[in-house]
């Protein structure tokens, strides 16, 4: 696949990473030739310094023949015009990032796709979304979808004194004679990631990644201790984009209260969020926090623009006793960093926009949904048609590689947990977890 | 530094003196439909006429056309009074009110549609003066939908923007880019809405020209008749509740009419005021309604119809009656003179402090409550779904301060006077609040007519800062608007 990817900021930078170890031609454009030059050394793509407007030079980066074009800068004004330009010159599809929520929320007053640009995506309000998505299934600290929850993959914390302990993964299979609830995919221990065998033990501290489907997700909690909080509450700190996407998106369903400490975007917000308690002062200052009911919060988001303030805030937070604690972390080494340092969850908003790409560039074919942080693993959704060699037999026959399970199945629009004697048949879509060595030998079983 | 461009104050005065003119002689065709003596009205033309003229040359020549905002307060208040002082003379030159003060009071209520009279025997009145008087109304009833739209927005005067920020102006909702193109659309709705009354009364049994001169009155929210028992003269129901159906529209915003009328209904519904403005007028009738049917022995038809005539004419700031409330109870006089307080919708023809206002200042108020237990908290208050800035909530609060103000000193002026207590607070707000009728002395069956002449003329000033929204005729009382900087 040939790709153009316009503006090599961190979204940029992220993708083209990925995209080129997958040996597609990416063609980077940024105007900062010293980025340039430094990417150069690292990612083996094409890149071409100038302004991502400047048609000439979209000419010169073979956007005529490009299968993708993305334009991820941050202007916005600059990626739909980029991905217009783009369109133009014979790009066959075109995405382009933007900030203004009047793109997604009317986006049907202004025709972008006529204009040319096939996707719009908001790493903002990705990020709110993923937020949300944590928000209703607020046990768990990570949580992929697949098929609107069908499948879904759950990260899970290990407490002490939670029923799962001391199990091994053959006691958990045995427990149900006919079907399976869930699968335990991968568990990560004091940095490690394993991949469970039949004898493998659960231990307390474990980090448990399940794959389960929407029936089998009650038991999931209970086993492993994990009551789902009943959310009312929510502070969000910071109303920065990504703040405003969220309180859009949670102020209809919960009380939300959103703290920004500038007296004049403060009575913005207010005025554009009639549901949401628009509150003007210092995120950190936890007397006022206080003041507002932080200990009767349910779950505490921080996403103003410094990382390090949003980790701080959610630090006191969990402190003073709410549930639940999100952070948005500019950097992506934090992302790893979530467990060790007691915030359940952290967020980044161009790791979700990336990741939003990636899946977009993915579908038809196969759909990488996310790296998980900190873990190296991929989940894949396949969709199975007759020639795959995945369905000449039973799971358990098929030989395939160490370090990969099929967790779960979508057949006839309901959710399956298979098990060794399971066979696959054309039509089904089927999630597959594969630690990324492998990750390509298996993919080879859905060709 | 600019003065003020006078030229083109007086000019624009003597525009609209031509145009009363034009009225004045147009009044003349029912004194020679009835035969009667025509002379004081074409004089009366001629003279406004000349007067307009006058005022007109002044400007000849003159190639500043500018008109500031200074200018646009002194031309809103002058020209009411230039209006009201050449509007009175088919009174004075015909004799039928004996002294200029009596004819001053008369056209001041006329032109601001308040609807106090002074007279005490209007069906003694030659039928082309009632006519020229109906017609006061309805003039002032065009001159205020141009107010509205087009000057006090721009003066911004107590949180008007507000009413521009839903209608025409500055956003979306603008019927027309022009500021002449949406009074022209404003006032053909106004024009229909008076035919179609008209029309309706004539049905219902008056006379073609009872109805026209009820018409006028009632689109204006005036409330001069051409009855000495007002609407009371007319016996037949469904007179009553025609006026009821077309004060009530009166009391809306003329700019919702209008998108009401080119199928827009949706976003009349949708409009907060309307809704407050109809379920006030619900509750208060049906409680009037319900208490006169307990305790005064009338029927539960005539009961109710004249609970809401009373409710509606008295919110709308119209003034016609059909019931003498002061012989209610004394609960219900008391749930009157709180609906004098209310006025219509902005953008109506209606005066008073106006539904709109009420609105934000109540829900400012409650919101102060929440302020308390959340300090830091930014709560705007909302209007229509918009949030209102804090320096209009504030601009609207200082508006129903200084009326209060303005209502306490007015009704002092009165008691010094020598009016009794009841009737000096009954004459401030029915002038004030350009109502017409108050309590006291000058209650609904009672006229302004044994008023001292010093109290008719501190009145027709009540009328005219009612009018013009206090603020722009305050204004005019500053040194510092005088002051050459």
């Amino acid at each position: 696949m040939e790709i153009v990817i316009a503006g090599a900021g961190a979204v940029g930078m992220h993708l083209a990473t990925w995209l080129s170890s997958e040996s597609h031609d990416i063609t980077l454009i940024d105007h900062d030739q010293d980025t340039l030059t430094n990417i150069d050394s690292n990612i083996d793509a094409l890149t071409l310094a100038g302004e991502v407007t400047d048609f000439n030079l979209l000419n010169r980066a073979k956007v005529a023949s490009a299968d993708l074009f993305i334009s991820v800068t941050s202007v916005e004004e600059a990626n739909i015009l980029s991905a217009i330009y783009a369109k133009k010159l014979g790009a066959k599809k075109t995405i382009a990032r933007i900030s203004q929520m009047q793109y997604l929320t009317q986006s049907d007053i202004l025709n972008i796709k006529e204009l040319g640009i096939d996707e719009l995506i908001s790493p903002e309000s990705l990020a709110a979304r993923e937020v949300r998505h944590l928000v209703k299934t607020n046990a768990a600290s990570e949580s992929i979808e697949f098929e609107n929850g069908k499948i879904s993959l759950l990260g899970l914390d290990i407490d002490e004194g939670a029923a799962i302990i001391g199990k091994t993964m053959a006691q958990m299979a045995d427990m149900h004679q006919d079907s399976r609830n869930y699968v335990v995919v991968a568990i990560k221990r004091k940095g490690q990631t394993i991949i469970p065998k039949g004898y493998t033990q659960v231990e307390e501290g474990d980090h448990l990644f399940v794959i389960t489907h929407t029936d089998g997700m009650e038991e999931v909690l209970e086993l492993t201790g994990k009551r789902k909080i009943e959310v009312k509450n929510i502070f969000i700190v910071g109303g920065s984009r990504t703040g405003r996407h969220l309180a859009r998106k949670l102020s209809k369903d919960y009380h939300v209260k959103l703290v920004e400490s500038d007296p004049e975007k403060a009575s913005e917000i207010a005025a554009d969020f009639k549901d949401a308690l628009v509150l003007n002062f210092d995120g950190t200052d936890v007397e006022k926090l206080e003041e507002e009911g932080l200990h009767k919060a349910d779950l505490l988001v921080a996403v103003t623009g410094n990382s390090e303030t949003n980790v701080l805030t959610c630090l006191v937070a969990k402190d003073r006793g709410v549930k639940k604690t999100i952070a948005m972390v500019e950097n992506m080494e934090y992302l790893s960093l979530s467990q060790s340092i007691g915030i359940d969850s952290l967020i980044n908003k161009k790791l979700a926009a990336a990741n939003f790409i990636y899946r977009y560039i993915r579908r038809g074919d196969f759909v990488v949904l996310s790296t998980i942080h900190g873990v190296d693993a991929e989940v894949m959704e396949f969709n199975v048609t007759q020639k795959c060699p995945v369905t000449k037999g039973r799971i358990m026959d098929l030989k395939l590689p160490e370090g990969a399970l099929i967790g779960g199945v979508i057949r006839d629009n309901k959710g399956l947990i298979p098990r060794g004697d399971f066979e696959i048949e054309p039509g089904d879509k089927v999630v597959v977890f594969a630690r990324s060595e492998c990750a390509k030998k298996m993919s080879k079983f859905f060709k | 530094m600019y003065g003020f461009n006078f030229k083109m104050i007086a000019s624009l005065n003597g525009t609209l003196l031509m145009i009363v003119a034009g009225m004045m002689f147009l009044s003349t065709g029912w004194s020679f439909y009835y035969g009667e003596e025509w002379q004081s009205l074409v004089y009366s033309g001629a003279l406004t006429l000349l007067a307009g003229g006058a005022l007109r040359l002044v400007n000849y020549g003159n190639t500043n056309t500018d008109v500031r905002k200074r200018d646009g307060f002194l031309i809103v208040a002058s020209g009411w009074i230039f209006m009201a002082l050449l509007g009175c003379l088919p009174y004075v030159i015909s004799g039928a009110i004996d002294n200029f003060t009596d004819a001053f009071f008369e056209t001041m209520s006329g032109f601001t549609t308040t609807g106090a009279t002074i007279l005490t025997d209007i069906e003694s009145m030659p039928n082309g003066l009632l006519f020229w008087r109906s017609m006061t109304h309805w003039i002032g009833g065009m001159g205020i939908i141009v107010l509205t739209i087009a000057i006090l927005p721009l003066l911004g005067v107590g949180g008007m923007q507000l009413f521009v920020a839903e209608a025409p102006g500055v956003t979306p909702d603008k019927l027309h880019p022009r500021i002449t193109g949406t009074a022209k659309r404003l006032w053909i709705i106004y024009f229909l809405l008076t035919m179609a009354e008209a029309f309706a009364l004539k049905i219902a049994g008056m006379s073609v020209f009872d109805a026209i001169n009820h018409a006028m009155a009632t689109m204006a929210t005036g409330g001069f008749s051409t009855k000495n028992a007002s609407i009371a003269y007319f016996t037949s129901p469904a007179i009553h509740y025609i006026i009821m159906v077309f004060m009530f529209l009166a009391g809306v915003n003329f700019t919702l009419l209008y998108l009401g009328f080119t199928g827009r209904v949706k976003r009349v519904f949708k409009n907060e005021e309307v809704k407050v403005y109809a379920i006030n007028t619900l509750i208060a009738g049906l409680v009037i309604g319900v208490l006169l049917i307990l305790f005064n022995d009338v029927g539960t038809e005539e009961a109710l119809r004249n609970a809401f005539f009373t409710v509606i004419s008295i919110t709308t700031t119209t003034g016609f009656i059909t019931d003498n409330y002061l012989l209610w109870p004394n609960f219900l006089i008391f749930i009157v003179f709180v609906l004098f307080f209310s006025g219509g919708s902005t953008g109506s023809t209606s005066g008073g402090i106006k539904i709109m206002r009420h609105i934000v200042l109540i829900k400012n108020s409650f919101l102060e409550l929440k302020r308390q237990l959340h300090p830091n908290a930014i709560l705007p208050v909302r209007f229509n779904g918009k949030a209102v800035p804090q320096n209009i909530t504030n601009t609207v609060a200082g508006f129903v301060l200084i009326w209060l103000i303005v209502f306490f000193i007015g009704a002092f002026v009165m008691s010094a006077i020598g009016l009794d207590f009841m009737s000096a607070v009954g004459s401030v707000t029915a002038t004030l609040g350009n109502i017409g009728p108050g309590i006291g002395s000058v209650g609904p069956v009672d006229n302004f007519a044994h008023i001292p002449q010093l109290g008719k003329l501190f009145l027709s000033l009540l009328m005219l800062m009612g009018r013009l929204e206090l603020f722009t005729v305050l204004i005019l009382f500053m040194p510092h608007f005088w002051r050459n900087s």
